[in-house]
């Protein structure tokens, strides 16, 4: 390579030396072979290390919340949704709550959250960077708070179990917690049903946060799948509505109804009362929450005698018209007496049965062997834990038979001495509603009637059938079950109730277990009320009224035509007469 | 020689201009479709609202109430006149 002249400066006419140019060039070659071979590795060797890197600065991964089941009464009404909530939160660093603007916006917004101003303010009073002021408001509510403005104050979305038919329904239903899962009832027991699995998407956000891309494969989410109870809420309602009313009435510690469907086993209405609302449960009690006609389990009473009465009928020793000396009112079993309320003289079964005889059904039950009482209370479900998918459901108890002293056998002929959930005494009674067959109870709606377990003969099963519809009627102790329009038959207990290892003075429990109507039942209504102390405890008195008013609306409900003549009566307004 | 490189170098160009603006509608599609989809959702809860308001309106417990206020007395056999389902359907 030539020296370069330049120019005719003298200052430039300095001869360059050749190394010096060829180092300034082998340098930039060596930039650019620098540059090349970065770029190489960047573009070849090492690629998928930089595209990870460049994604996790821009791609997100969003949760996609999978929506949570609806619970659905048998003709498709909601009684628990979810529907989306505003949760509202603030930084407190970014608020300066002494600044005008916001210090005159606050009392409106305290007023919105319900929340004392006061309260609200010391929230705000901190140098947190993050806190919860209010959970799953109203969205309403959400977007007038939005509207307000308040800079540091934010929200998100959030979901609220909502249930519409409040605390009518509320012990069948049960309630979410502020997470969205499942704390009791239903909502508890299809926990997994319910919630359904979120699902999630990788996306490429911009600078403003906004969506651009898609990548990778999405993720959907599964939605919780809808329950379908087999409750009818109309038929609840007025269960509820009646058997509060009652307990009120009668000044009783609770009480609770049961309807079931004669030959589905479905429950059409499970109330309780004392009952709770559903979305407002701050200071909540253990008697509140109890869903007592599946969790209590209580001697039955009287609501036992039929069962023991179809047992004997069964065996052939007896015939409806048998006749049964109950002179003088009492019987002795091994030392102890066992007495009726008045002395019936001689009685037919059917008459035991009309009376409520305890010396007439304990002379029956002394022609069975214990192993046949056994077989055949477990058969109906005494003792035994009902296959039902609800939290905490009772089983009772009813012991061995082995153990049995001849006096057990003959108290727990007319119910003392075991115990049984309202439930399962409803349950009991399927015998008489379906030609001798037990069926299990259900709380789901079922698309075909369950086939049930033969126990007592087509015969007997009418036989009692025809027993408890005499001792609705004249002469009978369950009167006042009787209601216009259809005919029905059931069983009133009045048991005493037991406290420690003794029966308390005074302290009882109303039963009355039927059906209706009598000769094509339909349902069948348990009542069960507890310590009723307004002068009347019996089941006759106490209980039946429920079982009365319950069956008739349940059966208009089911659209049932009347199987009785009735008075029909006429309604008229008063009109005022001009002068 | 030198025409067909010149042909291939317009040709990649063009290609790389027409790709850079297909990714650049894609994009702009996908933030529809995406604000479509939000939006199709928060129909879709809305709707959930308004389901459980209007049986929240009609909940038994509320129409006795009203109807209390109102008056109505409750329906009975003795008021209620049967008249035979003719269609044979079974029981309603």
């Amino acid at each position: 390579m030539r020296s370069v002249t330049y120019g005719t400066s003298p200052l430039l006419a300095h001869k360059t030396q050749l190394w010096r140019s060829r180092l300034v060039m082998m340098l930039v070659a060596c930039g650019f072979l620098g540059l090349a071979g970065r770029a190489a590795y960047v573009q070849l060797i090492g690629n998928d290390f930089f595209l990870r890197q460049g994604e996790v600065r821009f791609a997100r991964t969003i949760e996609l919340a999978a929506n949570r089941g609806r619970i659905l009464d048998r003709n498709g009404l909601i009684l628990a949704s979810s529907v989306p909530a505003a949760s509202i939160w603030a930084i407190p660093e970014d608020i300066d709550i002494d600044d005008a603007e916001i210090a005159a916006k606050l009392p409106q917004l305290a007023k919105l959250m319900d929340m004392p101003l006061a309260q609200l303010r010391q929230r705000l009073d901190s140098d947190k960077s993050f806190v919860w002021l209010k959970r799953q408001l109203d969205w309403d509510v959400g977007l007038q708070i939005k509207a307000l403005g308040v800079k540091g104050i934010h929200q998100t979305r959030e979901y609220k179990r909502q249930y519409p038919e409040g605390e009518a329904v509320a012990h069948v239903v049960g309630f979410t917690n502020v997470e969205d899962k499942g704390q009791e009832g239903m909502e508890l027991a299809f926990e997994k049903d319910l919630a359904g699995q979120a699902g999630s998407r990788r996306v490429i956000k911009d600078r403003l946060g906004r969506v651009v891309e898609g990548v990778g494969e999405e993720i959907p989410p599964i939605d919780g799948r809808d329950i379908q109870l087999s409750i009818d809420s109309k038929i609840q309602f007025f269960a509820y509505q009646k058997i509060k009313e009652q307990v009120i009435a009668h000044k009783a510690l609770g009480g609770s109804v049961v309807v079931m469907d004669a030959h589905t086993g479905e429950l059409l209405a499970l109330a309780n009362y004392p009952s709770f609302d559903p979305s407002n449960r701050k200071r909540l009690t253990g008697e509140q929450l109890r869903n007592r006609a599946i969790t209590d389990v209580f001697e039955p009473g009287s609501t036992v005698k039929p069962i023991t009465v179809a047992l004997g009928l069964e065996t052939g020793k007896f015939k409806p018209g048998t006749l049964i000396d109950t002179t003088p009112g009492r019987v002795t079993v091994t030392g102890s007496t066992i007495s009726d309320t008045h002395n019936y003289g001689v009685l037919t079964v059917e008459g035991v049965i009309q009376k409520s005889s305890n010396v007439g059904v304990t002379k029956i039950s002394q022609q069975l062997t214990a192993q046949q009482m056994w077989e055949t209370f477990s058969a109906v479900g005494y003792g035994q834990r009902p296959q039902l998918a609800f939290p905490g459901a009772a089983s009772g108890r009813l012991r061995p038979y082995k153990s049995w002293r001849p006096i057990e056998q003959a108290t727990m002929s007319y119910g003392y001495g075991l115990s049984a959930s309202l439930l399962q005494m409803a349950r009991s009674y399927t015998v008489f509603s379906n030609d001798g067959r037990v069926i299990p109870a259900s709380i789901l709606k079922l698309e075909q009637p369950p086939a049930g377990v033969p126990i007592f003969s087509v015969k007997t099963a009418n036989a009692v059938r025809q027993m408890l519809a005499l001792a609705t009627g004249p002469g009978g102790t369950g009167q006042r079950a009787q209601t216009q329009g259809y005919s029905v038959g059931g069983k009133s207990g009045t048991a005493r109730k037991q406290v420690g290892k003794g029966y308390a003075v005074g302290k009882y429990r109303a039963w009355f277990t039927g059906l209706a109507p009598i000769e094509e039942p339909r349902l069948i209504v348990a009542v069960m009320v507890d310590e009723p102390s307004n002068g009347t405890f019996y089941g006759g008195t106490v209980a039946a009224p429920v079982f009365s008013t319950v069956v008739q609306q349940s059966l208009r409900v089911l659209g049932v035509t009347p199987d009785m003549a009735v008075q029909p009566q006429i309604v008229a307004n008063p009109i005022e007469e001009s002068l | 020689m030198l025409r067909i490189n010149l042909l291939l170098l317009l040709a990649v160009l063009a290609s790389a201009l027409y790709l850079v603006q297909t990714q650049y509608a894609s994009r702009r599609l996908f933030t529809e479709l995406d604000q479509a989809v939000t939006k199709g959702h928060q129909l879709e809860t809305e709707r959930e609202r308004l389901q459980v308001e209007q049986r929240a309106q009609s909940a038994p417990g509320r129409i006795e109430q009203l109807a209390r206020e109102q008056g109505l007395q409750a329906v009975t056999p003795a008021i209620t006149a049967y008249v035979p389902d003719n269609r044979g359907v079974g029981e309603h």
